[in-house]
């Protein structure tokens, strides 16, 4: 279970001419196993704030501690491997490599090179997420034979190979109608409370975040929780 | 899943995308590759020229103008001093078929017996051929195909039967037949026999000792009737030799000086019972300098003795005609007195006849030659010490050396010395004396003032005498072995094998050059290769994101790209390799056209060393790697979350404040880089020159593109403004193919500049022919003798002198034709000698530059301490790749080294591939040269102009090759010519890869943003806008490519520039760019076109892929 601390978050973009700051001194704690979701207007920063908190991006300065490790000082290398190690990402846009087939677009985290377990074991493992997520009938697909949901439980499936401490999610029903809105939030939600995931969720759906629970709202650099 | 699996994946399922790549390293490859290939062709042929030229001949003894016994290789086979040795006469011949009347001049006749062959390619003549004849026998000549060709012997490829062939050729001297009383002044040999087999390449019908791929046509006849012919039973020129394994030159050396005999060396000793001494004479007449210094180092007590011709000798009025003058000092001639050291002694004939007594003052008139070669007749005042009595040693006859055409002769009438002589002068008394006294001398003068007078450039002394007492005839026989050795007596023996392995063996030096004609090329192929790598990676830019985001450290993505990348560019080479076959057989095809082949066959043989293949393959995909490396390195280096945002596009981050000062200090470098050509040589200067210039263009498009995008936000919203913005936002896209485009207009405006236009001016003296209108180069040398008594006319024109002008005469050297027409690696270029005082006068032919300190114009070779040179510019920077100042190293007629100094340079004349020096200091080294063997000659004014075949016609008897001067610099221009059409293909191609790059870019660039079009198309944009935005950028890339290329071509070549040359060019430079510009425009639309049905048909942003 992973507790996410977050201290004096600050992130600046330098265009010619101008510094943009996105966020502007952001303070805030997740608790381990808790789902958040955070909204906002577009433009706000949400999928930098997510970016941040999964190491794929650095602040300009402020803290970001996940389970006691601050990930603002990592090198790359370091980063991308405590990606692989704790983290999940679920992209609006999936994401999934055209060339591999679904089973193996949910293998790929295993290509980061460091990976502990077995492969027939983590192969089984893929079947198991796949079946969860209703696609065991489509494990030899491609991508460009999916429908839009099936390509986003298919990320989901792979967000999930590394048991990851934290699941990280960029709208992810974002292109999807309101029954796979629906199927999606429930297995979301499903995840976090039967294998302890904290669960951070960047929505524009003001239905899905009101099932999340605890809501961020970014506005202006500036987070504040919603209250209930 | 592997990572490799994963990439194999990658790989087979972007098969598509990657096509561009693998076309770009294919054609990358094939380039260089070919260029390499092409070397290794061209270096292996004329490693295969140089093993048919020589055989298994390692090394050869040269005597030139000196004969040896050919016995000499009988001796060194006995005393196993080299494995073969074959003894050969060589001669020059004019050489006409009878049947069909063809005659052909400077063939080479080569008098062998049957050990020639055995040096041969295949060591056998009759390999393939039951007849065993191993020699041409009595009247049977052999003949190579070249001569064979040239003189239509051949029928289908077959000997045609009872072809006749009859040989014209000098007579040889035993002294140079310039030098005074050197006899009949030519004596001309011919000689007939049947043509009895055409010897090929295995059968050492290719057989020469010049270093040039070109067969040289030649006549083998049976040694033994060449000797007799030529007078000179038992001699030869020039001993063939293969040496045994191991042995070194020095050893062989050795062993031959230890086989030489005196007979070798042009040497007698005989007895002189008057004298009481031992005299040592030289078929020579005149004593070489060295051999004489050798032999008075071994015998101290050597006495020199000279003894000349005097025209006459005169006192108190009265004279003696032709009189035989010694000098002598009284050691060997004691009835001189002593105590008149200066004075000079009569004997008492010619004191009677001149009624001289001690004290009168004589007066001597005999020839020497002037500075410039030419009988002059001379006089000397000397005072009459006293009268001798004509007996005893006063009147030995031996004195006189056996001049020829004198010593032979029975009565005055006969005599054939060599200089001209008044017969009319000779009195019965005069007739008298030589009959019973023949040459005895009726002069006798110190030995001091006799060098002073009669020394010249063969020589000093015409005997060398040591008192009976010192040394017997024996003892002087074998002290003389001691003192000399081949080298002093002019016999020089070569390292043939060497020379020709080091002339052949300049495998980089072909590579290289067609390496550098192909580099802009060989770099547009390797920028489009490495854009177009940059475009799939770009494409994959979420995949590397999400790679990323998943945990998949930024190294290793990288590394699984660069191994996509290998993949796609190794087997892009191999294909390129494959491709580079035929590509290096069409470059050889091209350069055969400048070279030709005997007969018009292709002689260029495709050959790749496995070295070669490797290093050149293993190389350029290294460099492909390494430029994909830095091309992908900084997209790697971006954030995930920016890869994922960013999609397709181009991920940075502009700067447009920053003054591209970088770009200035590029112009400024490619102005230094002209400024030191000097230093760089032109070639170099304009290749970093050019290099800079379009570094400094690309360097200020950079920044422009910059600019706009910061512009973007203030200025309105155009198709015009759109086309701008859309060529800046993928800056590095448009950076290559501007730059690919302008490294092809480059290549192609800066070649067409250079290229050679033929013209009239061959007729001003300021041009490359000197205002001389004919090239004439005779088989025999022509001397005084030959010809009229004026100086000028050593040609025997007859009638047809009066349509010609000034005739210059020319020596030829040493040294080997560096001209371009020479594939192989000239050392040592021809020397050519001339009167320079005469040039100078003229102020004929262009001087480009000379040494500091020395005067533009001729007169500057006749300074400095060593021998002075001037250098066409051509033979200079391609061949020697030297400069101005440098030394070339030459071996005199006695085989040490002497400098050449390369003190000028002239631009484009008649003279490329040769060195032209003073006639005065190239007889300073070589004594014995031939007279002229070269001529130029003018047009005369007011006559009717002659043509070719008057003047061959008249020259038919001297063997002569008559080409005009207009076609010999034609004939240069079309080699550098054919060198720049070459230069414009491969910038042609660079052109097609620049215009192929932006049909791509446009295609490309379309794709991926068919839905930014699309958009456009939903809002109502009409087609023709979008057309004007996709066409504004290629307008924009291709006005940018061109301006670039073009402007960097004029600025580097303006210093090579004539006024005349540009403005001839600039007609062809504007065609050229135009057809480029329409050509860029051409594949920017099959672009469109090729996308136009997707792009409008896009209703989506396009998914990732």
């Amino acid at each position: 279970m992973t507790r996410i601390e977050v201290a004096g978050l600050v992130k600046i973009y330098e265009t010619p001419g101008e510094a943009l700051r996105v966020l502007d001194g952001l303070d805030f704690d997740v608790a381990a196993g808790e789902a958040v979701a955070i909204v906002g207007p577009s433009g706000s920063g949400k999928t930098t704030l997510l970016n941040l908190l999964g190491a794929l991006d650095r602040p300009s300065s402020g803290s970001i501690r996940i389970g006691g490790e601050d990930i603002g000082g990592l090198t790359a290398a370091a980063a991308a491997g405590f990606r692989n190690r704790s983290l999940g990402f679920v992209f609006q846009q999936h994401h999934l490599l055209p060339q591999l087939s679904v089973l193996e677009n949910v293998l790929v985290p295993r290509l980061a090179g460091n990976w502990q377990e077995p492969a027939a074991a983590t192969e089984s493992r893929a079947r198991e997420l796949l079946d969860k997520v209703g696609l065991n009938h489509r494990l030899s697909h491609l991508p460009w034979q999916l429908s839009g949901g099936e390509k986003l439980r298919t990320g989901v499936a792979r967000a999930l190979l590394n048991r990851p401490r934290l699941l990280l999610a960029d709208e992810p029903t974002g292109l999807l109608d309101q029954a796979a809105t629906d199927q999606v939030a429930d297995l979301l939600l499903q995840l976090n409370r039967d294998e302890a995931v904290t669960l951070i969720v960047v929505t524009h759906n003001a239905a899905l975040a009101r099932r999340i629970g605890r809501t961020f709202e970014l506005a202006q650099g500036k987070l504040k929780e919603v209250a209930r | 899943m592997s990572g490799l699996s994963f990439t194999l994946r990658g790989l087979w399922y972007f098969r598509a995308s990657y096509l561009g790549v693998l076309a770009g390293a294919a054609l990358g490859a094939m380039v260089l590759l070919g260029a390499m290939m092409a070397g290794d062709s061209v270096n292996q042929t004329l490693r295969q020229v140089a093993t048919a030229r020589l055989g298994k001949v390692d090394a050869v003894l040269a005597g030139g103008d000196r004969f040896f016994r050919s016995a000499l290789a009988d001796d060194l086979t006995t005393k196993n001093a080299a494995a073969t040795v074959a003894p050969v006469f060589i001669v020059k011949a004019s050489v006409t078929a009878q049947r069909s009347g063809r005659a052909l001049g400077n063939v080479q006749v080569v008098g062998v017996d049957g050990r020639f062959w055995h040096l041969g390619p295949s060591g056998t003549l009759h390999e393939d051929s039951a007849d065993g004849i191993d020699a041409p026998q009595e009247r049977k000549f052999f003949v190579n195909e070249c001569l064979a060709r040239s003189l239509d012997l051949l029928t289908n490829g077959n000997l045609i039967s009872n072809q006749t062939l009859v040989l014209r050729f000098d007579k040889p001297g035993m002294i140079a037949r310039d030098a005074p009383l050197a006899g009949k002044a030519a004596e001309v040999i011919a000689l007939s026999g049947n043509v009895d087999r055409v010897c090929d390449d295995a059968q050492f019908g290719r057989f020469s000792l010049e270093t040039t791929q070109m067969p040289q046509a030649t006549v083998f006849v049976p040694l033994e009737r060449l000797q007799q012919a030529l007078g000179l039973a038992g001699k030869a020129n020039l001993l063939l030799l293969k040496a045994h394994q191991g042995e070194s030159h020095a050893q062989m050396l050795e062993k031959i000086t230890h086989s030489c005999t005196l007979a070798d060396y042009g040497l007698t000793v005989e007895e002189v019972p008057l004298a009481n001494a031992v005299e040592i004479r030289s078929s020579r007449i005149f004593f070489d300098r060295k051999v004489a210094e050798a032999i008075q180092q071994h015998f101290p007590a050597a006495q020199p003795v000279v003894t000349y011709m005097a025209n006459s000798i005169a006192s108190n009025g009265k004279s003696i005609p032709y009189s035989m003058v010694t000098a002598v000092d009284t050691t060997a001639a004691p009835f001189l007195p002593d105590d008149k050291k200066n004075g000079v002694v009569l004997n008492a004939w010619a004191a009677d006849d001149l009624a001289a007594k001690p004290g009168d003052e004589l007066s001597l008139t005999y020839y020497a030659l002037d500075g410039a070669n030419r009988l002059v007749e001379r006089s000397s005042r000397l005072m009459l010490a006293a009268v001798v009595p004509l007996t005893g040693l006063a009147a030995d006859p031996r004195w006189m050396p056996d001049f020829p055409g004198v010593a032979s002769a029975e009565k005055t009438a006969d005599w054939d010395a060599g200089v001209p002589i008044d017969m009319k002068r000779i009195r019965d008394k005069d007739e008298a004396y030589w009959n019973a006294h023949r040459g005895t001398p009726k002069l006798f003068i110190p030995l001091k003032t006799g060098r002073e007078l009669f020394a010249n450039r063969w020589g000093e002394f015409t005997a060398l005498r040591l008192p009976a007492a010192v040394a017997s005839k024996d003892r002087v026989t074998t002290g003389l072995l001691e003192a000399l050795d081949p080298a002093v007596a002019g016999l020089t023996l070569q390292d043939v094998g060497a020379q020709a392995g080091a002339a052949a063996g300049s495998p980089v030096e072909f590579a290289g050059l067609l390496i550098g004609m192909s580099l802009f090329l060989i770099a547009a192929a390797v920028a489009l290769t490495a854009m177009l790598f940059r475009f799939h990676i770009e494409q994959r830019n979420r995949e590397s994101g999400l790679l990323a985001a998943l945990g998949v450290a930024p190294g290793k993505i990288l590394r699984w790209r660069l191994l996509e990348g290998l993949c796609v560019v190794a087997l892009g080479s191999g294909i390129g390799t494959l491709l580079a076959v035929g590509y290096t057989r069409l470059l050889l095809g091209i350069l055969e056209t400048i070279w030709g082949g005997a007969g018009g066959q292709r002689w260029l043989h495709f050959h790749v060393e496995a070295n070669t293949l490797v290093g050149g393959l293993t190389g350029f995909v290294c460099l492909m790697i390494l430029v994909i490396w830095l091309v992908t390195r900084k997209q790697a280096r971006q954030s995930a979350s920016m890869r994922l945002e960013a999609g397709n596009e181009e991920v940075t981050r502009p700067n447009p404040q920053r003054v591209p000062w970088w770009a200035l200090g590029y112009a400024a470098g490619g102005i230094a880089a002209l400024g030191g050509s000097g230093l760089l040589g032109e070639a170099g200067g304009f290749f970093l020159g050019g290099c800079l210039f379009l570094s400094a263009g690309l360097g200020v498009y950079q920044w422009v593109l910059r600019r706009r995008v910061a512009a973007a936000m203030v200025r309105e919203l155009t198709p015009q403004r759109l086309a701008e913005l859309n060529c800046a936002r993928r800056g590095t896209r448009s950076l290559v193919v501007v730059g690919s485009l302008a490294s092809g207009v480059f290549l192609v405006v800066a070649v067409a500049a250079f290229h050679k236009h033929d013209g009239d001016a061959w007729q001003q003296r300021e041009s490359g022919a000197g205002g001389f209108a004919w090239w004439v180069e005779t088989t025999r040398a022509m001397t005084r003798g030959n010809t009229h008594p004026e100086a000028d006319d050593v040609l025997d024109l007859g009638d047809a002198r009066g349509r010609f002008g000034r005739v210059l005469p020319l020596r030829i050297g040493p040294g080997d034709d560096a001209s371009c027409f020479n594939l192989n690696s000239v050392i040592r270029p021809r020397l050519l000698a001339t009167d320079v005082a005469v040039l100078a006068n003229l102020g004929a032919f262009p001087i480009k530059k000379v040494l500091p300190g020395c005067a533009k114009s001729w007169d500057c070779l006749r300074g400095g301490r060593a021998l002075r040179a001037f250098v066409d510019e051509t033979t200079l920077l391609w061949v020697l790749k030297k400069n101005l100042g440098d030394l070339l190293i030459y071996h005199d007629e006695w085989g040490h080294e002497f400098p050449v100094e390369l003190a000028g340079m002239l631009d484009g004349t008649v003279f490329q591939g040769s060195l032209v020096v003073d006639e005065v200091g190239l007889l300073q080294h070589y004594p014995s040269a031939d007279g002229p063997r070269l001529f130029l000659l003018e047009n005369a004014a007011g006559s009717a102009v002659p043509d070719r075949a008057d003047l061959q016609r008249a020259l038919a008897d001297e063997g002569a090759t008559v080409t005009s001067t207009r076609d010999r610099l034609a004939a240069f221009n079309s080699v550098e010519n054919t060198y720049l059409a070459i230069f414009h293909l491969l910038g042609g191609l660079g052109v097609l890869v620049g215009s192929a790059g932006l049909g791509l870019l446009t295609a490309r660039n379309l794709h991926a943003r068919r839905y930014e079009f699309s958009i456009l198309h939903t809002l109502g944009v009409p087609a023709a806008v979008t057309r004007r935005v996709v066409f504004g950028e290629a307008a924009q890339i291709i006005r940018w490519g061109l301006g670039i290329g073009v402007l960097a071509a004029l600025v580097a070549i303006l210093p090579n520039l004539s006024g005349g040359s540009i403005t001839q060019s600039l007609g062809w430079i504007a065609l050229l760019v135009a057809l480029i510009a329409a050509n860029a425009f051409g594949w920017a639309w099959l672009g469109y076109r090729r996308q136009l049905r997707h792009t409008l048909g896009a209703t989506q942003e396009p998914t990732p892929q």
